[in-house]
């Protein structure tokens, strides 16, 4: 990636901030059958965690990791489709398009910056479906593990 | 991929077909107006035809919640309709909570399944409105006369698929009656609405097998009496491994003292196993005269969630056992909704129980006035008074591995209001002990999202949400105090907490409270202790560790 793309893009989304966060969530939450809450836990945990990814973006680090972590166990286990739950992570994008409507960022937001922009976007949705396929597997996995924890006296005994 | 997740085929339909909020795309329909869809993996199994048979319930077939025909029985309508009737004749809090409602709105989000879900139908108010609808429809003059204008509606097909949905995202824990400023109880309502859908064989597999079971051999898995003694000596061999202490447990004693009933998932489930074999230490260490039965072998009551005449058997059989047995009184171990039928139906179901006498600590000479009625002790409560008359020899360092905080269960917490028995208890066994936030716990206390016979395995993205909210309270003290152990006194739970915990929190484990106890407890006679009942290591008492005698 071009690092003064990457720069560029880092500059107008911290400077956005706040209202691509507000966004961001807003779209989360909309996924959810009739809109989650603004004051639930669910909702919560999304905002610490979209918080948390939107500042990691450009640099990595493992609080990013944690939070996308986050968001996709809460994602893994809803009632709609995983192309659906996947599809926040492009949402950025969106948004991103949507800001150039405005004059002050007009300028900064050349199509190089979105470009590159667009490229990390990608990768987040990439890393997004890793963490949640974990996930799923997780579930699959636990159903495995109550099985044996609910025959565990008989099962010591087959074995023994 | 899992056998239970949707087909390629229906997520390509559900991509193409359905609108999607996201990109304000919204549904042309309403929320309510919405039909439920079923689909692997958001409904519980079907009771298996058999298992109805061995019941003698209505309409044992094999059916599906995904098929469109649910082979409903003739005259269906009836059936719901003059059920509900009789109901509403003979218990009077029925009527009252379907009347009294003003939809206030202040159980709205009080729900672990609502706040887990979003769905507006796990709303109390609303989860009890699906039933108040029909009955506003068919009941009271007025709304007749005023049909249309009080929200009621027709009992159709559409009306019992909904009902099977939302009174099954319902663990009847009783958060929402809390908040209402009327005391409507929820849990009450779905207990009903569970009762009229098994009226008409719209069911649930986890639920009536191990009612069926219950009813057969005495216990939810349908052990039968020499596996279940088997089980136990097990137990007590891997306690003499332990600790170098033979208990002698007497099964089926006319005579004794004590009739001592449990989940029988602390028979042979784990990590129900660690909690009995505590509390095996526990009566071996004070001499309890007591006995376990092979037939009233099971303390939990899955005929709460079925009917109130299964949940009368059922529990009248622990009743009949004393009486046969001859024993003064009945300790109870760590159990959720057994204690709630216990507590709160067992003296207008199958009390007074004449013939036995009020529970008196025969250690402690503690008269508990407090079960005269039903003559049966909670173990909570037994220890902390042990420990309270300082009859336990404790070394609470034996647990200094463990950074604990305690999950109140619903049924206990509300159902009976015990709060202080069992911190008390483990204050008492252990160091470290964080309470999770204010509003999560005590009266306040969010469910596991698995009770009420939720907990099967097909039903594994259901309970996760459901069990966010109290996923969520732990994760909290997770990450501020490092608790990594989760106490709490329910069978239910010590099965469904490990997976949520797993899940959610991964590096927490579930315990028994009498665990906990079972590693404290000094034994005479024991030898040198280096592990705890998992034969994990104990921080500290490793081999030239501080403990040497």
């Amino acid at each position: 990636m071009n690092n003064s793309m990457s720069k560029e893009w880092e500059y107008i989304l911290h400077a956005n901030r706040d209202v691509i966060l507000e966004q961001w969530l807003e779209r989360s939450l909309a996924l959810f059958p009739e809109k989650m809450g603004y004051d639930t836990p669910v909702a919560e945990v999304l905002a610490d965690a979209l918080s948390k990814l939107l500042c990691g973006l450009g640099e990595e680090n493992q609080r990013f990791r944690d939070a996308l972590d986050d968001v996709t166990r809460i994602l893994a286990v809803q009632s709609f489709p995983p192309s659906r739950a996947i599809s926040i992570f492009f949402e950025p994008k969106t948004m991103f398009r949507e800001m150039m409507m405005k004059p002050a960022l007009a300028e900064r937001l050349t199509l190089e910056v979105q470009s590159a922009f667009s490229s990390r976007i990608d990768e987040l949705v990439l890393q997004a479906f890793d963490s949640y396929t974990q996930h799923r597997e997780k579930i699959a996995q636990l159903k495995v593990e109550e099985g044996s924890r609910r025959m565990y006296m008989a099962l010591r005994r087959a074995e023994a | 991929m899992s056998k239970y997740a949707p087909k390629l085929s229906e997520l390509k339909k559900e991509f193409d077909e359905k609108p999607t909020v996201l990109k304000g795309d919204y549904s042309p329909q309403e929320w309510w107006e919405r039909p439920v869809e079923f689909r692997d993996g958001n409904w519980c199994f079907s009771g298996k035809p058999e298992v109805l048979q061995d019941l003698g319930f209505a309409n044992p077939r094999k059916w599906a919640a995904t098929d469109d025909d649910w082979q409903l029985p003739p005259g269906w309508q009836k059936t719901i309709s003059e059920g509900l009737q009789s109901r509403l004749k003979k218990y009077r809090s029925l009527k009252l909570f379907l009347d009294a409602c003003v939809r206030c709105g202040a159980c709205a989000d009080k729900c672990h399944f609502f706040l887990g879900t979003g769905d507006p139908k796990n709303m109390p108010v609303v989860r009890a409105e699906l039933l108040r609808s029909v009955y506003r429809n068919d009941f009271p003059l007025v709304e007749k006369i005023l049909k249309g204008f009080s929200g009621s509606r027709k009992l159709t097909e559409a009306v019992i698929k909904e009902w099977h949905m939302y009174f099954h995202q319902c663990t009847e824990c009783r958060r929402c009656s809390v908040f209402c400023p009327f005391g409507i109880d929820t849990a009450e309502i779905t207990m009903m609405v569970r009762e009229l859908l098994n009226l008409i064989g719209v069911n649930n597999n986890w639920i009536l097998a191990p009612v069926s079971n219950c009813n057969r051999t005495g216990n939810h898995l349908g052990i039968e009496p020499h596996t279940f003694v088997q089980n136990i000596n097990s137990l007590v061999e891997d306690i003499e491994d332990l600790t170098g202490v033979a208990v002698e447990p007497t099964f089926n004693r006319k005579g004794a003292e004590v009739l001592f009933i449990t989940p029988s998932g602390d028979v042979f489930g784990d990590p129900g196993v660690y909690t009995m074999m505590g509390y095996l230490l526990l009566f071996h260490h004070i001499g309890l005269d007591y006995t376990i039965s092979t037939y009233a072998s099971e303390g939990g009551n899955f005929g709460m969630f079925t009917s109130n005449d299964m949940m009368k058997k059922l529990n009248a059989k622990m009743y009949h056992e004393a009486k046969r047995l001859g024993v003064k009184w009945l300790l109870g171990g760590e159990c959720g909704h057994m204690w709630r039928v216990v507590h709160q139906y067992m003296n207008t179901m199958n009390g007074p129980a004449d013939f036995l006498e009020v529970p008196v600590s025969p250690i402690t000479g503690t008269r508990f006035s407090n079960a005269a009625a039903t003559k049966m002790v909670h173990i909570a409560e037994f220890t902390a008074d042990l420990i309270h008359n300082k009859k336990l020899k404790l070394d609470p360092k034996r647990n200094d591995h463990l950074r604990t905080t305690f999950h109140d269960s619903c049924n206990v917490a509300r159902g009976m209001g015990m709060f202080e028995e069992p911190r008390s208890i483990l204050r008492n066994v252990c160091n470290s002990f964080h309470e999770m936030a204010e509003d999560t716990i005590r009266e306040k206390t969010f469910c596991c999202g698995s009770g009420s016979g939720l907990n099967a395995e097909e039903y594994m993205e259901i309970r996760m949400r459901g069990g966010f909210p109290r996923a969520n309270a732990v994760k909290q003290v997770k990450d501020r105090h490092k608790v990594n152990s989760l106490v709490t006194i329910c069978a239910i739970d010590r099965a469904s907490l490990p997976p949520l915990m797993n899940y959610w929190n991964p590096g927490v484990s579930v315990y028994g409270l009498h665990e906990l106890v079972g590693n404290a407890l000094v034994m005479q006679g024991e030898k040198k202790r280096t592990t705890d009942l998992r034969e994990n290591a104990m921080a500290g008492f490793e081999d030239g560790g501080d403990d040497e005698e």
